[in-house]
């Protein structure tokens, strides 16, 4: 456990010290809810929603935890391009070890990089019970596995071609956001345009922010059922760790550098 | 070869650059035509007593053109980190035409990315008078390069701070565009917002274009001078602030070899 921690400590001590990511991750999510998420809401009527500022704060929450995971993704790719990963892969650990210290890192840089803004968030709403709390941070946790996966299953473009990778992910990345329920209940989406609706179910966020609203005491009626949502964000997170392990016991073995 | 003509090769170096950059064009399209189409247009459902399609198309043209001029950071800190500005400055040309070829890049890119944003929404949102775009025009490239000076003192203070470029920018760009009237009419900042930020939100380069662009374009009223005065003041000191500190970055790095 030690060597597994140990790996963790050397990928995780850049995002700590200093400070400069997370930092910016708590002022930038700062400004969103307490300016923008406050100025909007005036214009914002969703009588079933009340507060437009709570349910902006949760979603822009779940922005935040799909930006961390997509970052992970990359970061693997770029760590297998830069030359980090094949020094890592030399090291004398088993890959399943390697892999949970990855998984870790990713874990505890979501945390980090979480912990203010959902105690804003649990601040902001009030009245919420331990269980629901727990089933929120699950959610998330279980949303950032999957989305993470989810890039590192887009690597094999970057083996190709790392900007070809980068773009498509990126582009990707804004899509998956605006085509989600994160800013909006579907029922909205579906009043736009009737495709947007459709388009949103097969979006992984869609699912998170919808699970992780119903959590937090959201009315009920305006999102998906929860146990379709558990079922997708659990089966998301599940295949795609496993393609992740699949990724780095074959693929990566070899991959050039530069 | 005169220094126009260095300086004018220079920035075509640079402007074929940006729109070379493939991550960058998908990310700015994917950001800016989702809003445009799919953000606009929900959001104008969830607020019944505003059109906000109408509000937002316009000022979604200006976020764009400030996400293209601040790219030009980008690439003055890659030129910076590279070693390439050495070879820029070894060039026959001076070294304030450098600066010039950068920020006139970085004006031209934005403007060409934004007009191009503009015909898109032209499709989705009637112009009332589309004639006054092109008075419009030198008021906005004069807005581009400003806002390309801002990414330019940036790129300049960061380069001893290396990956920190990011972070500022994102600091930048995210106080520009929630201090401005982009997302929201200045009368719903005016009842939030103590009266010094209000101020602050009114004179915001990005608000007076974005207002401009809604009043002129979009609804047909006729230009007004003032209007386009404020947008040239606006933006004036931050090509002069950007321009000077790219400039005194430039002569560390011929003087020390490095910043």
């Amino acid at each position: 456990m030690l060597d597994v921690l140990r790996v963790v400590w050397f990928d995780l001590k850049h995002e700590v010290y200093p400070p400069v990511w997370i930092g910016l991750q708590w002022f930038s999510f700062s400004i969103q809810i307490f300016i923008y998420g406050a100025i909007i809401s005036q214009l914002v009527n969703i009588q079933s929603i009340g507060n437009y500022q709570m349910f902006y704060a949760v979603g822009f929450m779940v922005m935040m935890t799909f930006d961390v995971g997509s970052h992970a993704g990359r970061e693997f790719v770029e760590a297998a391009h830069e030359g980090r990963l094949p020094y890592l892969l030399s090291l004398p650990i088993s890959r399943s070890k390697l892999f949970l210290s990855i998984a870790l890192k990713g874990g505890l840089e979501l945390a980090l990089m979480l912990l203010v803004p959902f105690a804003i968030v649990l601040s902001l709403i009030g009245n919420l019970t331990i269980i629901s709390i727990l089933a929120a941070a699950l959610a998330l946790f279980f949303l950032g596995f999957g989305v993470a996966g989810l890039m590192l299953g887009l690597s094999f473009i970057a083996f190709k071609s790392s900007d070809l990778y980068v773009a498509i992910t990126t582009g990707l990345s804004a899509l998956i956001i605006r085509f989600s329920t994160v800013l909006y209940p579907l029922f909205y989406l579906a009043q736009a345009q009737p495709g947007y609706a459709s388009v949103a179910r097969f979006s992984p966020l869609t699912y998170g922010a919808d699970l992780v609203h119903l959590c937090l005491g959201f009315n009920p009626s305006l999102f998906l059922n929860a146990s379709v949502a558990i079922a997708v964000l659990t089966a998301l997170a599940v295949s795609t760790l496993g393609l992740g392990i699949f990724l780095l016991g074959r693929l990566v073995e070899g991959v050039k550098s530069g | 070869m005169t220094e126009l003509n260095a300086i004018l090769r220079l920035a075509r170096n640079d402007l074929s650059y940006f729109f070379r950059t493939k991550w960058l064009m998908a990310v700015l399209l994917s950001l800016n035509l989702s809003d445009m189409l799919v953000v606009a247009l929900v959001y104008g459902k969830i607020m019944p007593s505003f059109n906000y399609f109408q509000f937002f198309v316009p000022a979604i043209i200006v976020m764009g053109m400030f996400a293209a001029s601040l790219d030009t950071g980008r690439r003055i800190w890659l030129a910076i980190r590279e070693g390439v500005i050495q070879y820029y400055l070894s060039l026959p040309i001076s070294t304030p035409g450098i600066v010039v070829a950068y920020l006139l890049a970085g004006g031209t890119a934005a403007l060409i990315y934004s007009t191009s944003l503009m015909l898109i929404a032209l499709v989705v949102l009637p112009a009332a008078a589309i004639w006054n775009t092109i008075i419009l025009l030198p008021f906005l490239f004069l807005l581009a390069m400003g806002l390309a000076g801002i990414s330019a003192a940036l790129a300049s203070v960061a380069s001893t701070h290396g990956e920190y470029f990011f972070a500022y920018q994102q600091i930048v760009q995210l106080l520009f565009l929630t201090l401005s009237t982009v997302y929201y009419p200045i009368t719903y900042v005016q009842k939030y917002l103590p009266s010094f930020l209000t101020n602050v939100a009114s004179a915001n380069p990005l608000s007076l274009a974005a207002q401009a662009m809604r009043d002129y374009t979009f609804s047909g009223y006729p230009v007004q001078l003032y209007s386009l005065l404020n947008i040239l003041l606006a933006s004036l000191p931050f090509t002069i602030i950007g321009a000077a500190a790219y400039l005194s970055a430039l002569r560390a790095i011929q003087t020390k070899g490095k910043i």
